[in-house]
């Protein structure tokens, strides 16, 4: 067994430092997110567009033509983002050139 | 329900009825408070799960999933006795200690052999050395050494595991796991000054 100095000067060396710290990619991030909102997919519809708004949050343009559609709730609750090149761009590069306001991905941008 | 504006600036802290705001719209699966979560969480737990993967940066997108999967079905236990990030950070670290477990069990760690020389690890160090530089030339080093080894160092000074804890998780000896972290300690210090000369 090393000395207590010995194994003082190794959690030294090896110690978890805050300032090393290396946020994630927006790419990892966008990933992420989808898998999330795939997997809550899996246990039913996600919250409609009007509750995402009642709840204080913004809707990106293309949403925003769906919530003012004159369609059922359940028609708004899908996961648009889906067929959105947006989403695409985002999964694939670091801060893709998308700047939609209120696109859950332009906020993974660094 | 009347509730606060949605939170704009997700990288910074919350306060506890943010978060628990933010955590009822995510179980209620907002998307929109989703992107949030996935927002405010992912850079510290990142940060963490990578300092603990490495070198094996190609696991660290899988286990992240993992860890969020995790917090989403968990997410309905959420108290708010901690912060939102720290409560993760422990999920987090259940994972990464299943991680490191599961590799130790893998593993091939014998009891047998003589005891390498454990000199202080301090003569190593450049004291003048820019703490930044410093980190990057020791993740530099655990990259080089086979896994085991940097499993065991990491899981012993980064995690703080005791040697007693690291044995029974991995399923070995105190006795195999000593000698691990000793022949651990020997190769990191040889390549260590290996790329210094």
């Amino acid at each position: 067994m090393p000395s207590p100095e010995t194994e003082r000067q190794w959690h030294t060396l090896l110690a978890d430092d805050q300032e090393s710290r290396r946020p994630a990619s927006s790419s990892l991030k966008g990933r992420l997110y989808s898998v999330l909102i795939r997997s809550q997919q899996e246990t039913g519809p996600l919250a409609s567009l009007d509750a995402s708004v009642a709840n204080g949050h913004g809707i990106c343009v293309f949403e925003k033509l769906v919530q003012i559609a004159p369609v059922s709730e359940a028609a708004k609750s899908p996961f648009f983002c889906t067929a959105c090149h947006a989403r695409l761009l985002a999964e694939h590069f670091d801060n893709p050139p998308i700047s939609w306001a209120h696109c859950p991905y332009v906020q993974f941008k660094t | 329900m009347q509730t606060e504006p949605a939170i704009k600036t997700p990288s910074e802290t919350l306060s506890s009825h943010q978060e628990r705001q933010l955590v009822e719209q995510v179980l209620s699966k907002d998307r929109k408070a989703t992107g949030e979560f996935v927002a405010f969480c992912t850079d510290s737990v990142y940060s963490f799960v990578r300092k603990r993967l490495l070198p094996r940066v190609e696991l660290v997108e899988d286990v992240m999933q993992e860890i969020l999967m995790a917090a989403w079905q968990s997410l309905p236990k959420f108290r708010g006795d901690a912060s939102l990030r720290a409560w993760i950070l422990g999920i987090a670290r259940h994972k990464t200690d299943d991680y490191y477990r599961r590799r130790l069990r893998e593993a091939d760690i014998t009891e047998e052999g003589g005891s390498p020389a454990d000199p202080a690890v301090e003569p190593l160090l450049d004291r003048h050395l820019d703490a930044a530089v410093e980190q990057d030339r020791v993740e530099q080093t655990l990259a080089l050494l086979p896994e085991a080894y940097t499993l065991a160092l990491i899981w012993r000074y980064r995690d703080e595991k005791s040697v007693r804890e690291m044995a029974e998780l991995s399923g070995k000896t105190e006795k195999a796991m000593e000698r691990l972290l000793a022949r651990a300690r020997e190769t990191f210090r040889r390549e260590w000054n290996h790329a210094q000369s």
